[in-house]
């Protein structure tokens, strides 16, 4: 935590710099024609995930007009069947050459699981590893080389609809009381508080992401240390403040009925048409709400807050799904020359704008809406999202499926958290 | 039986069970019908005035062309083979009594039980090292080997029903075994084939999971594949899904409607077998 | 439906022998032999060896590790808890899919003008994919009271019946298995039908004769008649409720919590999401005993049963 919080600084007096500044982005200028070198033929495999294909299709495609010769094929698929799919071919030793990875080590595709694997090659060459942020190394690297390439953080909040909040005359909240007041005044105008689409798992978790910043990580910064060296746990942190909190919202009739029947898509529209005035979520899905309201400029996002010291709220910021190159790749190459290219500014800027994240380095325009997590980033009170310090894939889903279960009222917060801490045990 | 005031009741009762049971597919169908906003403000209601915009764009969107081509393709290819195959080996099962025959033909049933995680990856493995991934073979080896239990299930005990006396006589006439078999046994299997055609194009038509694992980025996608890459797309856009997955499921419906007679048919000999 | 027909055809084989005729060559047997060896019996067999190892699924670290995966299987909470939902969610699906089947059958299979149409309506379901019907499901099951069967249950004056059909971990299990059995009934009917043919209309006509009433009929005349077609449903929707993995994955993915979780989607977990592969295999040796155990019982009952009843 003591190198995030550094290493953010730098990163966000640039960013800060980048919001004023405002340069122009569209990678018009695709600064690197031949001086790539490598020029061969042949069609690139590459297999992404829904969330990331906006950006990535748009830096494939400048890419391939910038070099004649240069083919791709690309396909997506949802989270869980591209990560059943992936498996199924890293395992039979035929991976595509380009695929998805996830930052840190939490899931079963991520970058320190495959890497020790021995299934990712090595990019620590390339001039734009040079500039990942220390904060975020842990996201990119595994025994200090770098297997990842993303293009910047997703900012966690609240997305809401301004038309909503005009009607009960409320203003984004700064601590957790205001929040319980907004949400009250929303309740009493007949429209519902929070938006939760619990019956997805993974929107499950954005809620603690959002308030752990603030109940366990404001006060002790090196809480994930401290976990992987088994002097904390879970059920006795912050995290139980948090799930509190989680379930407090639900008591008081802030959610929609039935968060657990509810889907993510639900959810989104309810925020879109107004019908529910926020949902907690990251922004990298703004684009998604966006295209479910009648005017994009209906929505916005602001920080979620976690308790009732200002100064407290810190936020958490993830570095977004990214790419890697497969080590069996036989256009190991032509993919490097790729991800280097994906690595320059411009690129790497169009392809955060199109995910609504903010981009790993430069100053670059961010979006609107993100405009209030800027002043909390510039004063390093970000925080990776939880899962990518997390030991092994099991704490994930082990988290999903706890929540569901506190949501129906089948367990206590303090077994909920028992169960994580079991999980975090278990090997890798 | 004549029709009686009861029989009339009776078809009163099961007509009222068969809209209960179409409400999903009204739901689904109506959908595909309204635009956006009638979704919102009526999500039940029926579409007025109907909007077929969200057909059009599905079939562009999805690239549906192009992956109903592939579909037939590897249906109809797999189909033939598994018929082929499938009828040869379930004769020879049928008409043998050896140790061998029962063995083989319990290891053919075995194929049903087997959980398809289990031979995932070295499946996967092979089928790279044959060089087939991403073709059209590839994925009719797969189908073929992987309903072949089935199809040799129902036509070993169609089999069994029949009277072997047609192959003696025709053997006796000069013929040579695959011949005695094409011109004679063959069509005496015509109900039970009905049958395994419709029941194979079902399974293999409707595959999702292998086509994602083996043709993915190939440009040979089949539909559902390129159904649910566009579902997972326009996930909140509930009109231009129900559309697509309307378009995706016609096909089958329509090969279903034409061979509908068989199913029952088939069903009945294998129950006597 | 393996086992099941194993033993449904075991008899049969030997009244085969008996029938004599010219045997076919053993190179008709081949070219399906050959394939399926290469696509099921070979893979599978592969797979199954990692059951005694560590191996996560992608890379080539791998050890053995003996049975420490089946002993693991032993202590595994989650693991139990699906295989008492899987246990549930067969049972659930036998009964009732069966029972639907079997009075749908009786329906159609009588002087009714719209039989031919009413058949084809039940059946339609049968040959969608299923993870579109999860996909339409998931659609009609949204708890908002106004969209899907909540709103069709308001409509109809029954609004108190409306449910959180998916998000109540203690009714999920069931709005699943509601699922499967409205997919699935269709197919159990078209077999009861065949059965229902095969029973000859002289029967009923002497029996009504006899003054029996269409309780007695059934009772004694259409019940017995139909037990191999009862034995080849039992089977195929024991077979199916146990291996039922598309439909949970896809509406549910396993929630609320564990709620719906089955032995099919834990060893697919374990395997793509948790990244344990041996262990994940061990589980899926163990459901593939189970189901064999299971229909090889089962069919020694309702085979036994059939020259009885």
């Amino acid at each position: 935590m003591a190198l995030d919080r550094s290493v953010s600084r730098r990163r966000l007096l640039q960013l800060a710099g980048g919001a004023t500044v405002a340069t122009a982005l569209g990678g018009a200028l695709a600064a690197c024609g031949g001086s790539s070198g490598t020029s061969s033929s042949g069609t690139l495999k590459v297999i992404g995930v829904g969330d990331q294909e906006p950006g990535l299709r748009k830096v494939l495609d400048s890419y391939k007009s910038a070099h004649s010769g240069f083919d791709f094929n690309l396909s997506f698929a949802p989270a869980d069947q591209v990560q059943t799919a992936l498996r199924t071919q890293l395992g039979g030793g035929n991976a595509p050459d380009v695929h998805v990875v996830y930052p840190g080590s939490g899931s079963a595709m991520s970058m320190v699981q495959l890497s020790k694997a021995g299934l990712l090659a090595d990019l620590s060459s390339q001039s734009w590893t040079q500039k990942v942020p220390d904060g975020f190394k842990g996201a990119f690297q595994n025994d200090g080389k770098t297997y990842i390439f993303s293009p910047g953080s997703s900012m966690l909040g609240a997305i809401y609809n301004k038309k909503a909040f005009a009607t009960a005359g409320v203003e984004p909240p700064t601590t957790w009381s205001e929040l319980l007041a907004v949400c009250e005044k929303l309740k009493k105008k007949g429209i519902v508080p929070i938006a939760l689409g619990a019956q997805t798992p993974w929107i499950t978790q954005l809620i603690p992401y959002a308030l752990v910043p603030g109940t366990v990580y404001a006060k002790t910064p090196d809480f994930d240390d401290k976990m992987s060296a088994g002097q904390a746990s879970f059920a006795d942190s912050g995290w139980v403040d948090a799930m509190n909190k989680y379930l407090e919202l639900q008591k008081k009739g802030y959610f929609n009925d039935n968060p657990n029947g509810t889907t993510y898509e639900q959810a989104t529209s309810m925020v879109g048409t107004g019908k529910a005035a926020m949902a907690v979520q990251v922004s990298a899905v703004l684009s998604a709400f966006r295209a479910a309201a009648p005017s994009p400029d209906d929505l916005s996002m602001f920080p979620f807050p976690a308790t009732d010291v200002a100064a407290d709220n810190w936020i958490p910021a993830g570095v977004v799904v990214g790419i890697a190159v497969s080590a069996k790749s036989k256009k190991s190459d032509q993919a490097k020359s790729f991800l280097e290219y994906c690595g320059q500014q411009d690129n790497l800027n169009a392809w955060a704008e199109a995910v609504s994240c903010v981009p790993l380095y430069g100053d670059a325009k961010v979006d609107a809406a993100l405009t209030s997590f800027l002043p909390l980033l510039k004063a390093n009170k970000a925080v990776p999202f939880m899962d990518q310090r997390w030991p092994n894939a099991e704490v994930q889903p082990t988290h999903f499926a706890v929540v569901q279960q506190l949501l129906g009222g089948k367990t206590t917060v303090q077994d909920a958290l028992k169960k994580l801490d079991d999980a975090y045990k278990k090997s890798a | 039986m004549k029709y009686r005031p009861r029989t009339f009741l009776l078809e009163a009762v099961m007509i009222v069970v068969a809209i209960a049971f179409l409400f999903p597919v009204y739901v689904l169908v109506t959908l595909a019908f309204k635009d956006p906003q009638q979704i919102a403000n009526k999500p039940l209601g029926l579409p007025s005035p109907p909007s077929v915009g969200s057909f059009g764009a599905a079939w562009r969107e999805a690239g549906l062309g192009s992956a109903l081509l592939n579909s037939t393709l590897i249906t109809v290819a797999s189909v033939v083979l598994l018929i082929a195959a499938g009828s040869l080996a379930a004769y020879f099962l049928a008409r043998t009594a050896t140790r061998l025959s029962y063995g083989l033909y319990i290891l053919f049933l075995v194929g049903i039980i087997l959980p398809f995680q289990l031979g995932m990856i070295p499946l996967y493995k092979l089928v790279d090292d044959l060089g087939l991934l991403g073709t059209y073979q590839g994925m009719i080896l797969f189908y073929t080997g992987i309903q072949l239990p089935f199809t040799v299930f129902l036509y070993t005990g169609f089999i069994r029903s029949l009277p072997a006396d047609y192959t003696n006589a025709a053997l006796i006439d000069g013929a040579s075994h695959l011949q005695a078999f094409m011109h004679v046994i063959f069509p005496l299997l015509r109900p039970i084939t009905g049958t395994v055609l419709i029941l194979n194009a079902v399974q293999i038509w409707n595959d999702f999971f292998t086509p994602l694992l083996y043709l993915g980025g190939s440009g040979h996608e089949t539909v559902p594949v390129r159904v649910f890459a566009f579902v997972n797309q326009y996930t909140s856009n509930y009109g231009l899904v129900a559309a697509g997955l309307i378009l995706a499921a016609l096909p089958i419906l329509l090969l279903f409607l034409v061979l509908q007679r068989y199913v029952i048919r088939g069903f009945a000999s294998g129950l006597k077998g | 439906m393996t086992a099941s027909a194993v033993l449904v055809r075991a008899d049969e084989a030997k009244r085969t022998r008996r029938r004599g005729g010219i045997v076919p060559p053993w190179w008709f047997a081949v070219p399906a032999v050959l394939v399926y060896a290469v696509v099921v019996l070979y893979p599978s067999i592969a797979g199954a060896g990692s059951a005694f190892t560590d191996w996560s699924g992608v890379g080539s670290a791998r050890t053995f590790v003996g049975a420490a995966n089946f002993k693991q299987l032993v202590h595994d909470d989650q693991a139990l808890g699906a295989l008492r939902n899987t246990l549930l969610l067969t049972v659930a699906i036998v009964v009732i899919q069966n029972a639907i089947g079997l009075l749908l059958a009786l329906g159609v299979h009588t002087r009714i003008r719209s039989r031919m149409i009413l058949r084809m309506v039940f059946f339609a379901p049968v040959v969608v994919s299923p993870v579109m019907v999860s996909f339409l499901w998931k659609f009609v099951y949204n708890p908002a009271p106004d969209s899907g069967l909540n709103a069709a249950l308001g409509a109809v004056g029954l609004g108190g019946l409306r449910q959180d059909w998916l998000g109540n971990p203690s009714l999920a299990l069931w709005s699943v298995a509601f699922t499967v059995i409205w997919q699935c009934a269709g197919y159990s009917m078209v077999i009861f039908l065949a059965g229902l043919e095969g029973v000859p209309a002289e029967l009923h006509e002497s029996a009504m004769v006899d003054g029996a009433g269409t309780v007695a009929r059934f009772r004694h005349i259409t019940w017995p008649l139909l037990a191999p077609a009862v034995t080849i449903n039992v089977m195929l929707s024991t077979v199916g409720g146990l291996t039922l993995f598309t439909q949970i994955i896809a509406m549910t993915n396993g929630g609320p919590g564990y709620a719906t979780d089955t032995l099919s989607t834990v060893l697919y977990k374990q395997a793509f999401v948790y990244g344990k592969f041996g262990y994940s295999t061990a589980i899926a040796l163990v459901l593939a005993i189970f189901v064999a155990a299971v229909t090889f019982l089962q069919i020694g009952y309702l085979r036994s049963r059939e020259t009885t009843v």
